[in-house]
Parts: C-alpha cells; structure tokens; sequence
C-alpha cells in the first residue's frame, strides 16, 4: 500500500518535473503526487507503522534502501502539503501571460524540489541522503533565482547557495565519519554506540545552518524575501524544516553529547529572541516574515532541547510533552507560514511592493487576504483559539513541569522568560505587520487600485487556515499523529500518551471560539441596529488628517528597536530642515543583517586582503621564485640540524 | 450540572462586581482630594448608557473596529473565568491552564491593538506601539511570577498553584504584581485613565475613536481585568486556601478592595512617570519577582 503510494507520488512528479510547459497537466501531476505522498504519510502516521523498502538497486555502488517511519512521515505531510497548496497558488501567481520564460522552468524546479526533499525523507543511505540533500539544494537555489534579472535576486541565491554549501560541507563529514565509525552506509538507530556522539556537533551545524537557527540563519531572509512568494512559502514552512528534521532525525538514532540538550536549547533561545527582534524591525514584509521563520525554529529548537535534555537525565514526563510541543509545532509553523507567505503574495501581486511603508488599507479592496493574514497573524503569535497556541502550550507545560521537578533544571528558568518575552514580541511584531499593511489609509499611490485575487491563490489561503483551526479545536488527533513520531525518536517513551489534558484545551478552544463567534455577530448586530454614523478619525481633534500622519511600520517598532539597538545596529539618514530655503526633509532607517554585514563580510573581506597581500609573492620573476626555493631549503636544512643537534 | 450552574454565578459575579473596583478607586481619589467625586456606581451608569447610543466610526475602519472590541472583551472574561476563587476553585481547570490565561490576555491585546490601528490615526498607533512593547516587559514580569508559584508548589495548574510562599517572598512577589498591575492597567504612574490628551498615554489612547456599544465593551473588560489582576495578586500572597471557604471569600474580597484603595492612593499621590522610566519601572517591577523566583528555588537548598 505504502509503496504503491509513495511510488505513484515519486512518478507523478517525475513526469511533472519533465512536463513544466504544461501546467494544467503539471498541476494535475503536482496534486496527484501530493495527494499520494500525503496518503503514504497518512498510512504511517495513524498506523504507527513504519515501511522499508531495499531494492537490489545499486545507486553509486550502494544499495537503494528507503524508509519511512512516523518521523519521516510527519516531516513528508509537510512536504506533500506544500507542494500541492503552493503550486495551485503558483498557477495563479506566476503565469505563463507574465513570466513566459520563467514560469516553465519554475515548474519544472518545483517539482523537483518536492520530489527531492521527499527523497531526502526516505533515504535511509548516507550516501544518498546527501544526493537528495544536493539535489534539494540546488532546486531551492533554481527556484529562488527565478526572477534572475533583477540583481538583489542573484545575490541572494549566491549567499544561499554559499550558506547551503557550507552546511552540506560539515554534512560530508558527519555522514563520511558516521559511515566510517559504522562501516556502513546505512543510516538506522546506533544508539548503543556511545563513541559516535561528538559527531552530533558536526549534524548540529550542518543541518542548523539549513534550518536558519541563530547566527546560522544569514542567508534566510535575502533568500526568502527575493523569491517568489510561493517559493518562500515552501522554503520557509518546508525546507527549512528539513534542517530540523535531521536534527531531531540524527538525535534520535545517535547517541547524543551530555551537553546537547542544553546547547540546543541555548541556542533556540537565541534563534528565537533575536529572529524576532530582527522581525520587527523590519519594513519588508517578506524579510519580516523570513525572521520570524528564525523565531519559530528557535521555538522548536527549545522543545527539542529539553527533550534532548530529558532524555539525558531520564524525565519521560516533561521531555515528551517538550517534544510533542515541538514536533506539532514543525507542522503548525508550516501552516501559518504557509498562509503569511502566501498572504504577502497576494499583495505583492496586487500592489507591486513589499515595503510596508508604502501600504495600507488594503483591507478594502483585499478583503480575504486582510482576515486571512490576520488568522494567520494570530496563529503566529500564538494566541488562543488557534494552532500556535496549542503547540507552545505544549512546550511551556515542558519547561514548566521541569523547573516544578526543580533538581539540576536551573538552566530552564531563563528558557521560559525568553519563551514569553518572545511570545509577546511576536504578537508586537504580527500586530505591526497585519495593521500597518491592511489597516488604515493607504500611504501611497500603490495600494490605491489594488484588488483581490482569484479562485486558486483564494483556495490556497483558505485550506491552511481551515487545518489551523482544526489544529486548535481539536488537538487529540494532532497530538495522536505527533505520537508515533515519539515513538520513532526514543521507543522509551513511546507508550503512553503526552501526559498533558488535550482534551480539556480542546474544549476550552471550542467554547472559546463560540463565544468569539457569538460576541463578534452581537456586536456587529447590536451596532448596526443602534446606527453607524461615519467620520472621519477623530485623533484629537486634528483638522486634516493625512495618510502620512499615520504611524508608519518603523515608528510602530521604534521602542523594541530601541531597546536592542546594540545588536540591530540600525543605519540611518536623516536630512533636517535648515536653512532659508531648505531641501526636503528625509528621515530613512535600515536594518542590516549584522551577522552577516557587521560579522561575517568584515571577517572575509580580511580574509580576501591577506589573500591578495600574499597574491604579491608571486609575480612571475624567476630569480626571486629561485631566492624562495633558496631560503625554504636553507630553513630545512636548519631544522634538520638542529633536531640532529 | 452543579459545573455549569458554578460556571454561570462565576460569570455573573465577574460581570456584576467588576465595575465597582474603578468606582472604588475614584472615590478614594476624590476623598484625598477632599472632593466628593464621583458615585461609587458611576460605571454602571456609564456602561448603560454607552450601550444604548448609537456609534460613529472611523471612515478608514473596517468591521474589525467592532468586532475587536468584542473578541477582547471575550478574551478577558474567559481568563477571568479560569482564574480560581479563594478557596473554592474554579470547574474549569487543567495542567497549563495558566498559560491559557496569559494567553487570553494577549489576545485582548491583540484585538485591541488592531482596533487602535483601524482608524490610522497617528495618536492611536503610537498608543498601540506602546502597549505591545510594553507588554514585553509586563508578560516577562507575569511569566516570572507564575515560574515563582510553580516552584514554589510543584504545580502547574491554577487551581493547586497558589501555595502559601514564606513571607519575604510573598511581599516581593506582591510588589513586583502590583507594578504590574498599574502598568496593564492603565494606572498611574504608567497611564492616566482620566486624561486623553496627554502624549504619555498607552492603554487609553488606543480607545479614542471607540464609542456607543463597543466602547462600552471596552471599558467594562478594563474592568474585569483590573479585578482580575487584583485577584491574582491577593491570592498569590495570602495562603487562602487554608482558610475556611466564607472565611476566604471575604478575605478575598476584602484584598481585592485594599488593591483598590492601594490603586487610588497610588494614583493620588504619585505623578505620571516621564515616558522614558516606564520601561525602568516595569523592569523593577520584573526584578521584585525575579527575586522570589530566586529565594523560592534556592529556598530547599
């Protein structure tokens, strides 16, 4: 059953990849695979039942050895979700009328983006993960540079492609090391080989530099702000999370380092403390969303490492809650991903900009995009009745029941504060997006005649949307399917469920959402029949309110700036008035990527000044070469003298 | 059945005695001011009143500058039902149920932000900024708190969290609630409740443009919230569950009422703060419970 579905899924999108230049076939092929690939998913996931399958097939003098098991499968609904959703948008979004050249070959890569990261899932070869790893790779780096002609795009698929390498090159090691320690290529659970764990550091940074986690995460927001927009929602909700997926894969099956747990868990209140102070400061809507995918690794990264940490000490009780919060909050995070992304696509493709400043009042003429995006926004932020909340609930119950346990959890305290100072900046930063882009008068010519999308973008937003509620209604099933995953990480823990009352959050959400419902209908009513007068805003008294009197994206976020100026290193221009006959005043603000512009280009253009300081030695003059090869065999010989001495 | 019927008198409890705590507060103002202020039921009449007018809004808002309005009052009397009584509990209560009510809350803030952006006014958009960068630092406070009581009683349940802390602790942590407290509040010395015209404003500027039903919905759950806040807080530091259940009640209730006098004689006697000390402030006001974190966990030690 499961093969016939994953190889129906891997076929379809093997012709789809072939039949880009067709794309109501290429769609119907996308849809098939997706919905194939979900079915296989679906199979392991409620079966708890994992598939194997090795061929006699040699690929580069191995054997073909696939697997999926609940983890896998988990990380393939994604995969399979996105897949479909984005390239139904994507039929809409990037047309052929528009993007002649382009569109055909975005197809095309896209599904064999698809094809490879479900690949990437299955293979059960170190040798041909890293294929698939590769293929991944460079289909992302295609999709991302498929609007190629504009130069910050190109620039942002090299930094990808630099970031992706860099990784696969510590990936290189890990498998070569693994398969030398085991002497063999297949990867399965080692956990009873104490000597492989220091490997664990070298999955660290190679699949977190995939993952975006802090301060790996440089190449994320170029990468996911240039590309289109449903290639930054798949790379943001999926192929990010195939980062995450190895590391949660390769924490499972190998024996991890004693202090993994708290390194991991450090470095997820990193990611996500400073992935959304980078996400308010931003006035790109795209660039905002791209950090704030920074943010939820990092939420997901404190899960696991208290699960890591758990495990290290032997707590089932709070290191499976942590994990479960975790592991459903990998599949949240790509849905409301899903939809932002898809949401700021909708308005990029209506309004031609991504630049918040230049919005606004968009909620008249896009209507579901407007209640969409702010469902979405609300999820992000993880506010009650909806998914995200479950998921963080999930975790903050984690780190609770551990400090309650007291002992040596000391190091949690500071996890959970950052926990909720992030929570909180999350929704400053979600409040700021959704209300400055759709809320208010539009601060420029551009939003003026914007209008909404149609049926296939409508219905990509709309699907997400219903999961996430589902998600937050009635989270047993959820927690069901995030179970078998558990049970594929540590078998230890697999047999009860998360001790935590699913149940009763699910209800609290139910009747929450109904009371939500019942009041906003009442109040809509209660208002329309006591009669609306219209005005103008009031804002004290002002005679002439202007759209540029609005507060605009950068004064929204002006406090929280503020107070983190010392890491945002904000750049600023500002023209004052002065003079008799003054220029126009102007008042610009950017923020830069620091680890990359203040850390990382200063260390390698030093780097580049020392190559070409000793570029100088070679100048083509014999004597001179004569002179070197002159003084390095005198330096020898003095060596060996003197050891002789 | 007994659940629901307790479910309901919660309710009306909370909706019928909340309004009195700001009608408290203004009275204990007017009687330093040796005014005669106010009546204590002022906000009833306010909240009939504003119930029956008609609305005037924004030409720029959308539905969501009434629906906003309703959602928060929602979210506020939802967390204010999940908060347990004295000694008597609460039916609604699970493992987490405290992280609802933070939750809760921040969807109010959210909803209420978002109303405050519909209008683009520039006045309301900076009371929104405010109030969601300074909720950082409140939430960073409450979550520390709650970190105190779980350590303190092994608990992360609302219904068992409220263990008696040792003394130093307890005034600390009350302290540190109370800070709080002004600041979600919109007390002085965060905020002014009664002046709309000041540019030190956070919560108050944000409901400029509301007005009629909305309004009202509005200023009923900064009511709520405020009783609630001074709930949470008389039962963090006083060992209520010990008490025999009458006995509670009416220590409870009589904590809630002090709270409120504390309020207005804060607010009689101290000024507004100068904008650029409210982050200070709220950081003090984190540290007076970061300390009985600190006590509470080395107190086995």
């Amino acid at each position: 059953m499961i093969s016939a579905l994953l190889g129906t899924a891997a076929l379809a999108l093997v012709l789809a990849c072939a039949l880009g230049a067709r794309p109501r076939l290429w769609l119907a092929l996308n849809s098939l695979g997706a919905l194939a690939g979900l079915g296989s998913a679906a199979t392991v996931l409620t079966g708890g039942r994992g598939w194997a399958l090795r061929s006699a097939l040699t690929l580069g003098g191995e054997n073909v050895f696939l697997t999926l098991d609940a983890l896998s499968a988990l990380f393939l609904t994604l995969v399979c979700l996105v897949g479909g959703l984005g390239a139904l948008y994507a039929s809409e979004y990037w047309p052929d009328e528009h993007f002649p050249r382009s569109a055909p070959r975005g197809r095309s890569w896209w599904s064999a983006l698809v094809l490879s990261m479900g690949l990437v899932l299955t293979c059960a070869n170190g040798l041909h993960f890293l294929f698939a790893w590769e293929a991944f790779a460079l289909s992302a780096y295609f999709l991302i540079t498929l609007d190629r002609e504009r130069s910050e795009v190109r620039r942002a698929g090299w930094l990808y492609l630099a970031a992706s390498h860099a990784g696969t090159m510590a990936l290189f090691a890990f498998f070569s090391a693994l398969a030398a320690g085991v002497g063999t290529w297949d990867l399965g659970p080692l956990r009873d080989r104490p000597d492989l764990a220091p490997l664990f550091w070298l999955a660290l940074v190679g699949f977190g530099v995939k993952a975006g986690m802090f301060p790996l995460h440089i190449w994320l927001p170029s990468a996911h702000a240039g590309a289109p927009s449903h290639v930054s929602a798949i790379m943001s909700a999926v192929a990010v999370k195939m980062g995450v997926y190895g590391i949660v894969r390769f924490s499972g099956w190998l024996p991890v380092p004693d202090d993994a747990g708290w390194a991991v868990l450090g470095i997820g209140c990193a990611s996500a403390l400073m992935g959304i102070v980078f996400a308010m400061a931003q006035n790109d809507i795209k660039r905002l969303l791209a950090y704030c995918t920074v943010e939820n690794v990092g939420i997901i990264l404190i899960g696991l490492g208290l699960a890591l940490l758990a495990a290290a000490h032997g707590h089932p009780a709070w290191g499976h809650v942590a994990l479960a919060g975790s592991l459903l909050h990998v599949f949240n995070h790509c849905l409301f991903k899903t939809l932002l992304f898809f949401g700021a696509g909708s308005v990029l493709h209506a309004t031609g900009t991504r630049d918040m400043s230049r919005l606004g009042g968009l909620w008249r003429t896009m209507p579901w995009t407007a209640a969409l995006f702010a469902v979405g926004a609300a999820a992000v932020s993880g506010l009650p009745p909806l998914n995200g909340f479950v998921s963080e609930w999930a975790i903050y119950q984690g780190l609770l029941k551990a400090v309650a346990q007291k002992g040596e959890t000391f190091g949690v305290l500071p996890a959970v504060i950052v926990l909720a100072g992030t929570g909180a900046l999350a929704l400053g930063a979600f409040a700021k997006a959704s209300a400055i882009v759709f809320l208010g008068a539009p601060r420029g010519k551009t939003s003026g005649h914007a209008a909404e999308f149609g049926f296939a973008m409508r219905a990509a937003m709309v699907v997400p949307a219903a999961i996430m509620l589902c998600v937050g209604l009635m989270p047993g099933y959820f927690f069901n399917m995030v179970q078998a995953c558990i049970a594929a990480w540590t078998p230890q823990w697999a047999p009860a469920a998360p001790p935590i009352p699913v149940r009763a959050i699910g209800g609290a959400h139910t009747a929450l959402a109904c009371a939500l419902a019942a009041a906003a209908i009442i109040a809509l009513r209660k208002v329309r029949a006591g009669g609306i007068r219209r005005g103008p805003t009031w804002d004290c008294g002002y005679a002439a309110p202007s759209a540029h009197m609005q507060y605009t994206g950068g004064s929204f976020a002006g406090i929280v700036t503020g107070w983190f100026r010392w890491a945002l290193r904000p750049e600023r221009r500002i023209r004052r008035v002065r003079g008799y006959f003054p220029e126009s005043a102007l008042a610009l603000e950017r923020v830069p990527e620091t680890v990359l512009e203040k850390g990382i280009e200063p260390a390698a253009r030093t780097v580049m000044l020392l190559a070409d300081a000793a570029r100088s030695l070679q100048h083509g003059r014999l004597h001179l070469y004569i002179l070197y090869v002159f003084l390095g065999v005198t330096a020898l010989g003095m060596l060996v003298f003197q050891g002789g001495m | 059945m007994s659940a629901i019927m307790d479910i309901l008198l919660r309710l009306l409890a909370w909706l019928v005695l909340a309004p009195l705590v700001p009608g408290v507060i203004n009275k204990v103002k007017a009687w330093v001011a040796c005014r005669q202020g106010p009546p204590v039921l002022q906000l009833y009449y306010d909240l009939a009143r504003l119930w029956r007018k008609g609305v005037v809004v924004s030409t720029l808002a959308s539905p969501g500058f009434v629906i906003a309005p309703a959602v928060a009052w929602v979210a506020v009397v939802g967390a204010a039902l999940l908060l347990p009584l004295a000694g008597a509990g609460t039916p609604v209560s699970f493992d987490g149920d405290v992280l609802l009510l933070i939750y809760l809350l921040a969807l109010a803030r959210f909803c209420t932000a978002w109303g405050a952006m519909e209008t683009g006014s520039a006045f309301e958009g900076m009371g929104a900024a405010r109030e969601v960068s300074y909720a950082v630092l409140a939430e960073v406070g409450i979550i520390t708190a709650v970190l105190t009581l779980v350590v303190q009683s092994g608990s992360i349940s609302l219904s068992s969290m409220f263990a008696p802390l040792p003394g130093p602790s307890a005034a600390l942590l009350a302290v540190g609630l109370f800070i709080i407290l002004l600041a979600e509040n919109c007390r002085v010395p965060f905020d002014d409740p009664n002046t709309h015209l000041e540019l030190t404003m956070i919560h108050e500027v944000m409901v400029l443009d509301h007005s009629g039903p909305p309004l009202a919905m509005i200023l009923h759950g900064a009511s709520i919230k405020l009783m609630l806040f001074a709930a949470l807080l008389a039962q963090t530091v006083l060992p209520l569950a010990e008490l025999p259940l009458a006995a509670s009640v009416a220590v409870l209730a009589l904590a809630v009422l002090l709270t409120a006098v504390a309020v207005g004689l804060v607010e009689s006697l101290t000024a507004r703060l100068a904008f650029r000390r409210v982050p200070l402030l709220l950081t003090i006001g984190f540290l007076f419970c970061l300390f009985p974190l600190l006590l509470t966990w080395m107190g086995d030690i």
